[in-house]
């Protein structure tokens, strides 16, 4: 899902040994697609084929000489298509001297930033969540101020992939949101998938848990009900461990999942279906201790007196027939 | 001994369909609520059914509803203000002591007024009161991004979930008293058979319907 580098320029100064092969090998098979013309780039915006001509070679990449890490080039023409920068050019977001091959050096040092884009944008102020608010949220976010060498040169890309990255939608199936959306946590943080290092040992229900919600449903402070959820990532000794959260009466959270469960019902299978095979419902959501206990122990009470009473009739009974006998 | 035709077809056949769904919600409800305890219906499962016997319930209350307004059923919940507390008295005393010492039922069913006043009374508030509380409730619940997220600075799906459960309880109440009382006919299963034939019997002219 991550594309750490995509920003940072196709040229590799200083490419020896074996990054030199696969510049070759990338170079033939460029050489091969441009033979045979390949079919799907033509599905595509004009302004984007020339640079899917090569961009979209599965195998596009090179190693970073610094990391040592494979940087993957490639863009899936179809992820691309469907996503939030779909009908955008290439040149829209990157530099128009990308257009020269090979690229030039100095493209490399290109950083694009999400921000200052999407508040040009002409409905920038209409939005009900501000890209301002994201920066603010993600200042604060565990990925920005944490130490670790791992959370180094975080960037909305990091979770973002540009190329693929499109909001849900009301409607979607929210199983596949849900792994979706984790699979992006999950592709750097490794260890959750280990049962022995897993932090959330504590957490009954870990599986049923990771299907049902996202990671940041806890691992984010609240926001207002009519905003999407934050960016600002909390660390895991900071994020939710009560589950009344969820699972009883604070409105917020219970809302958000609830609600958004809800739409999404309505909007799949029409108010009949809906009423039959609600999918929103949250385990606890009606549990209420106080009024659990004095329920139970009101009924309680009356089954003792409706005992009391029938055992008081059937004394009554037996003496009228004594008195008959 | 006399008998009285005081249950027509519809009404039984609403009561039993009713206590059946009774059932259902009351199982099925709990295996929500209570998710988590051994005994109880699969969580989805549960789902299914509570919904669906809601949405019967629904249907069967205003079925209810209609057939009261058009077959004169209706006539057994319009209260008499006449004399009204001297009957609720007369009926509770009968019930807390006069029940214990054989004292006579203090009131007769008759085709024109089958309920006692405390029946009447627990009634119409379990169907004109409870039942339309519980229901739109139910439906609040399926149906809640209509509603406002908050009502009072209090998220609304907690207040309908709360609504909804104290409803449920006060019917769980309900139908707890209501069984043990219908065995306090003239013999233990006379107001349950009644309930089933639509013949209510009457061999001393001192029943209770």
């Amino acid at each position: 899902m991550r594309r750490r580098v995509i920003n940072e320029g196709d040229t590799q100064p200083g490419v020896t040994g074996p990054q030199r092969l696969l510049t070759i090998v990338t170079t033939l098979l460029l050489l091969g697609g441009l033979h045979a013309g390949p079919a799907s780039a033509q599905d595509e915006a004009p302004d984007n084929k020339d640079c899917l001509r090569c961009h979209q070679m599965a195998t596009l990449a090179y190693r970073d000489p610094g990391s040592g890490e494979i940087v993957d080039l490639s863009v899936d023409p179809k992820a691309l298509s469907h996503s939030a920068h779909g009908e955008l050019a290439c040149s829209d977001c990157h530099n128009a001297d990308y257009e020269q091959y090979p690229h030039p050096d100095r493209l490399k040092r290109e950083r694009l930033a999400c921000v200052g884009c999407h508040e040009e944008q002409d409905d920038a102020q209409a939005r009900v969540y501000r890209f301002e608010t994201i920066d603010e949220e993600f200042q604060h976010s565990i990925h920005v101020t944490s130490d670790a060498p791992e959370a180094a040169d975080f960037s909305c890309h990091s979770c973002h992939d540009p190329h693929a990255f499109r909001n849900s939608e009301v409607g979607e199936d929210i199983a596949q949101i849900v792994r979706d959306d984790n699979a992006i946590c999950l592709s750097c943080h490794e260890e959750l998938k280990d049962p022995y290092r897993d932090p959330h040992l504590w957490l009954p229900k870990r599986e049923k848990h990771r299907e049902a919600v996202r990671c940041l449903d806890c691992h984010t402070p609240l926001t207002q009900s009519d905003q999407p959820v934050s960016h600002q990532i909390l660390a895991g000794e900071d994020s939710n461990r009560d589950c009344v959260k969820c699972h009883s009466k604070a409105p917020e959270l219970l809302n958000r999942l609830y609600q958004y469960r809800s739409e999404t019902d309505l909007a799949n299978k029409g108010w009949i279906s809906k009423a039959v095979f609600n999918e929103a419902y949250v385990v606890g959501m009606s549990r209420n201790p106080v009024v659990d206990r004095s329920a139970l122990a009101i009924i309680g009470i009356t089954l003792l007196v409706l005992g009391a009473h029938g055992y008081g009739r059937y004394r009554a009974y037996r003496r009228s027939k004594e008195d008959q006998a | 001994m006399s008998e009285l035709y005081l249950y027509p077809r519809w009404v039984r056949f609403w009561h039993w369909t009713n206590a059946l769904l009774f059932i259902l919600l009351m199982v099925s409800g709990a295996s929500m609520h209570f998710n988590g305890v051994g005994w109880l219906l699969n969580f989805q499962v549960a789902i299914t059914v509570h919904n669906t016997a809601g949405i019967l319930l629904t249907i069967g209350w205003i079925g209810f509803i209609i057939g009261n307004l058009v077959s004169g059923n209706g006539r057994h919940y319009h209260v008499q203000l006449r004399g009204f507390f001297k009957r609720l008295i007369t009926q509770s005393i009968y019930y807390g002591y006069g029940i214990f010492r054989n004292a006579p039922h203090p009131f007769h069913p008759s085709s024109e007024a089958k309920l006692n006043t405390l029946q009447q009374v627990t009634y119409i508030g379990v169907m004109y009161l409870l039942m339309p509380l519980l229901v739109l409730s139910g439906w609040a619940f399926l149906f809640s991004v209509y509603l406002p997220d908050t009502l009072l600075g209090i998220g609304s799906v907690w207040i309908v979930a709360m609504s909804h459960l104290t409803i449920a309880y006060l019917l769980v109440l309900f139908l707890l008293v209501h069984i043990y009382i219908i065995t306090t006919g003239e013999k233990v299963l006379t107001n349950m058979r009644a309930m089933l034939t639509g013949w209510h019997r009457d061999t001393h002219q001192e029943t209770e319907g």
